[in-house]
């Protein structure tokens, strides 16, 4: 009786969803964050129900056993457009579809998960360390002498290099995090040494999942598009990156808004939303995201710019962008705009400073029904795509993130974009959420 | 005898033990409803609802933890926090622990308090706990030298290290107008202790929780409830040092206690998610190049003042 109570109370917070994201299945985050009845958590270990979106390769299938085994009985499992693993019984597996059935299944998964013991989702993985004790060694270490040891397949804590900051050497500690570490996008796998918490080794293991764009940009490359529905996808698509560095920085509300603003792009009217867009840029500002958080380190040398393209070589002042070559663009008096530090706070500079360049050249080009000209290359929020997609670039995080402290290495993360582009588009949401932007 | 050394006094820390966290909790909920829209089981029964949640989830384990001191940890926190309420004066003569050195026994909690937030990230045996655990090392000094200096100022116009005394000094003028700077610099130890808001680093996001990333069920639940009430120790000791305690006119002192107490514990709420995350290095910074030597300068204020 007590126990049923005590449920019944607890059925009634918001529902703790662990989000495992697969290929394409950003788009349930983000309509997970906007629902006030789910509570988006970061660890398994905060969660009741993982939420796995999108598809997963069967080389992560493992990874995802290991995030599944994490989360605190009693915990169960919703799928949304992902193949559920075979192993889970049948009672603790809910697949959805659809986006908007998406939250409502959430919570009740979560109502019948606390109400009853049906459809609670078994242990996976045997409850053993993946590398066994040896149990060698004058300590049982693991080996011969003081620390010559691997206990449980790792090595021992010792500081082999210099220590990057300060000369305090702590004790080296080596990890691999991903690929469903929720911070670093969908697919992203890494091996990380930190020294306390600066980064002295940093490797990809696994690069992210390609990203997939709204359908115009690949429409761009077929025939002219309206500019208007082009720009009103770019400052999406940068306003949902956003919403990322915000929750990093502990915005929870300015994220949410964020992802709003992003909701009301495609058919919003054009003046009220580059209205709304100044308004939050000073909330921005106000609230310390560029002053406190955004840290001034991670800037990219002029090749690696260069390789990246788009909006972070323009952050380093490197004056490119295909819209300059193009006549519709052109007759709307477009000018490039660029900062010169390359950092990361640079970088989200120049994306916010492109955000309200987007909405204005939408208002100017709806009202004269204007069109791109070239189709042979069009300016991607990723980078210019001209006869091959922008390629995964994450490998210059090895050179970039060794010496930034763990949160400054995560920020100078959320302000690049490294995922190679997806050959399909995503799928467009066919309506807009309950909450209006304002 | 025994009632009112022992029984009184533990009732009253418990309350406060309970209420605070509690009403805290009520006002975080406030605060997040002026930021968006929220839906829940209401304001109040929210808090509720969650403590629910988290005893329902089963504690889980880490790979090969120091599992007494991972359980303890949660445990000394909140006892530290009851310690810190127990030196809270409600009126002249209701105070818990009324002793003659309680500015020192709340330095020494706040001191401790570094050894347990360390204790609870270290214990767990994984990577991401640990990184908040060294962050808050890394930090705790510069927290800890900030609020003696701003306590120290308080203890000289009193002449005396007794809350008690420091209260009775405040009869003409409460220290929050006498040294300005005092209140908001000890407020700022406060979200830093607690690391809340743009102090949250022990515990942040970009660990995915910090010390509390691998922890779950009642564990967890005990170790909000203690961040919780070492920020309701704070507005208590704030309250005594700079709001001159159960002063005030017309209403019985405890009720002046409380009143003050929510008000610190409001602003702090509001403080809370209002700005971005500092990062570390940044916060090293402020602490050591700005608010340190501020607390100098409130020291030297306040020893001038008492010369005067």
């Amino acid at each position: 009786m007590a126990v049923s109570w005590l449920a019944r109370l607890a059925a009634r917070a918001p529902v703790p969803v662990f989000p495992a994201l697969g290929m394409r299945g950003e788009e349930a985050l983000y309509r997970l964050a906007l629902s006030p009845d789910i509570k988006r958590v970061d660890s398994p270990r905060h969660a009741s129900l993982l939420l796995v979106a999108g598809g997963v390769p069967p080389s992560m299938q493992q990874a995802l056993r290991r995030v599944h085994d994490q989360l605190p009985a009693p915990f169960t499992t919703l799928w949304y457009r992902s193949a559920p693993l075979v192993e889970l019984p049948q009672a603790a597996v809910t697949t959805v579809d659809s986006l908007d059935a998406l939250p409502g299944a959430l919570v009740e998964s979560h109502g019948r998960l606390l109400r009853n013991t049906v459809g609670r989702s078994p242990r996976l993985l045997p409850d053993a360390p993946p590398h066994p004790w040896q149990g060698l060694g004058d300590d049982g270490h693991g080996g011969e002498g003081m620390m010559g040891g691997v206990p449980y397949g790792r090595p021992m804590a010792m500081p082999p290099t210099a220590d990057l900051r300060d000369g305090l050497a702590l004790d080296i500690l080596t990890f691999r995090l991903g690929p469903f570490f929720p911070l670093w996008p969908p697919g992203f796998e890494a091996e990380v040494t930190l020294q306390g918490d600066i980064i002295q080794q940093f490797s990809v293991r696994s690069s992210p999942f390609p990203r997939a764009l709204a359908p115009v940009f690949h429409e761009a490359r077929e025939r002219p598009v309206a500019i208007a529905v082009l720009e009103r996808a770019r400052a999406r698509h940068h306003l949902q990156a956003l919403f990322h560095a915000l929750h990093l920085a502990g915005l929870e509300d300015l994220a949410r808004h964020a992802l709003r603003l992003a909701d009301t792009c495609p058919s919003g009217d054009i003046v009220l939303l580059a209205k709304w867009f100044t308004a939050f840029e000073r909330r921005l500002r106000r609230r310390g995201f560029f002053v406190l958080h955004l840290p001034k380190c991670g800037a990219l040398r002029k090749k690696q710019a260069e390789s990246q393209g788009g909006f972070a070589a323009r952050a380093a002042g490197i004056e490119r962008d295909v819209r300059a070559e193009d006549d519709g663009y052109r007759r709307l008096a477009f000018s490039m705009m660029t900062q010169q530090a390359g950092d990361t706070r640079a970088r989200w500079r120049q994306r916010l400073a492109e955000i309200a360049q987007s909405f204005d050249l939408a208002a100017r080009a709806q009202r004269d029904d204007m069109h791109t000209a070239q189709t042979d290359a069009v300016e991607t929020p990723r980078g210019a795509w001209h006869d091959t997609r922008p390629k995964d670039t994450s490998h210059l995080l090895e050179d970039l993130l060794p010496g930034l402290e763990w949160g400054e290495a995560l920020a100078t993360l959320a302000s690049l974009e490294l995922a190679a582009l997806s050959p399909w588009p995503r799928e467009e949401p066919a309506e807009t959420p309950e909450e209006g932007a304002a | 005898m025994i009632l009112d050394q022992l029984v009184w006094p533990l009732t009253w820390v418990l309350a406060a033990l309970v209420l605070g966290p509690y009403l805290l909790a009520v006002l975080d909920g406030l605060v997040a409803r002026s930021l968006g829209p929220t839906r829940g089981p209401g304001i109040w029964l929210a808090p509720l609802s969650r403590g629910a949640w988290w005893l329902i989830q089963h504690t889980n384990v880490t790979e090969a933890p120091d599992g007494r001191a991972w359980r303890l940890a949660p445990a000394l926190y909140l006892a530290l926090a009851a310690g810190g309420l127990a030196l809270v004066p409600w009126s002249r003569t209701w105070v818990a622990t009324d002793i003659a050195t309680s500015l020192v026994l709340w330095g020494s909690i706040e001191a401790l308090a570094t050894v347990v937030i360390f204790l609870q990230g270290w214990s767990a045996n994984t990577h991401l706990t640990l990184v908040g655990a060294y962050r808050y090392v890394a930090l705790g000094l510069s927290y800890i030298l900030i609020s003696m200096f701003v306590l120290i100022g308080v203890a000289l116009p009193a002449e005396s290290l007794a809350l008690t005394q420091v209260i009775t000094s405040q009869q003409e003028l409460w220290n929050v107008l006498r040294q300005p700077l005092g209140l908001p610099l000890f407020l700022i130890v406060g979200l830093a202790i607690t690391f809340r808001g743009p102090f949250n680093l022990a515990d942040s996001t970009d660990l995915a929780g910090g010390t509390s990333a691998d922890v779950s069920g009642a564990q967890r639940l005990v170790w909000e409830f203690a961040r919780s009430a070492m920020l309701v120790a704070f507005s208590g000791i704030a309250t005594t040092a700079f709001l001159g305690g159960w002063l005030g006119p017309w209403l019985p002192g405890p009720l002046w206690v409380a009143f003050k107490m929510l008000a610190v514990l409001a602003l702090l709420a509001w403080l809370g998610p209002a700005f971005a995350r500092i990062t570390p290095e940044r916060c090293v910074s402020l602490m050591w190049v700005v608010l340190l030597p501020l607390a100098f300068v409130d020291l030297i204020w306040a020893g001038v003042e008492a010369l005067l």
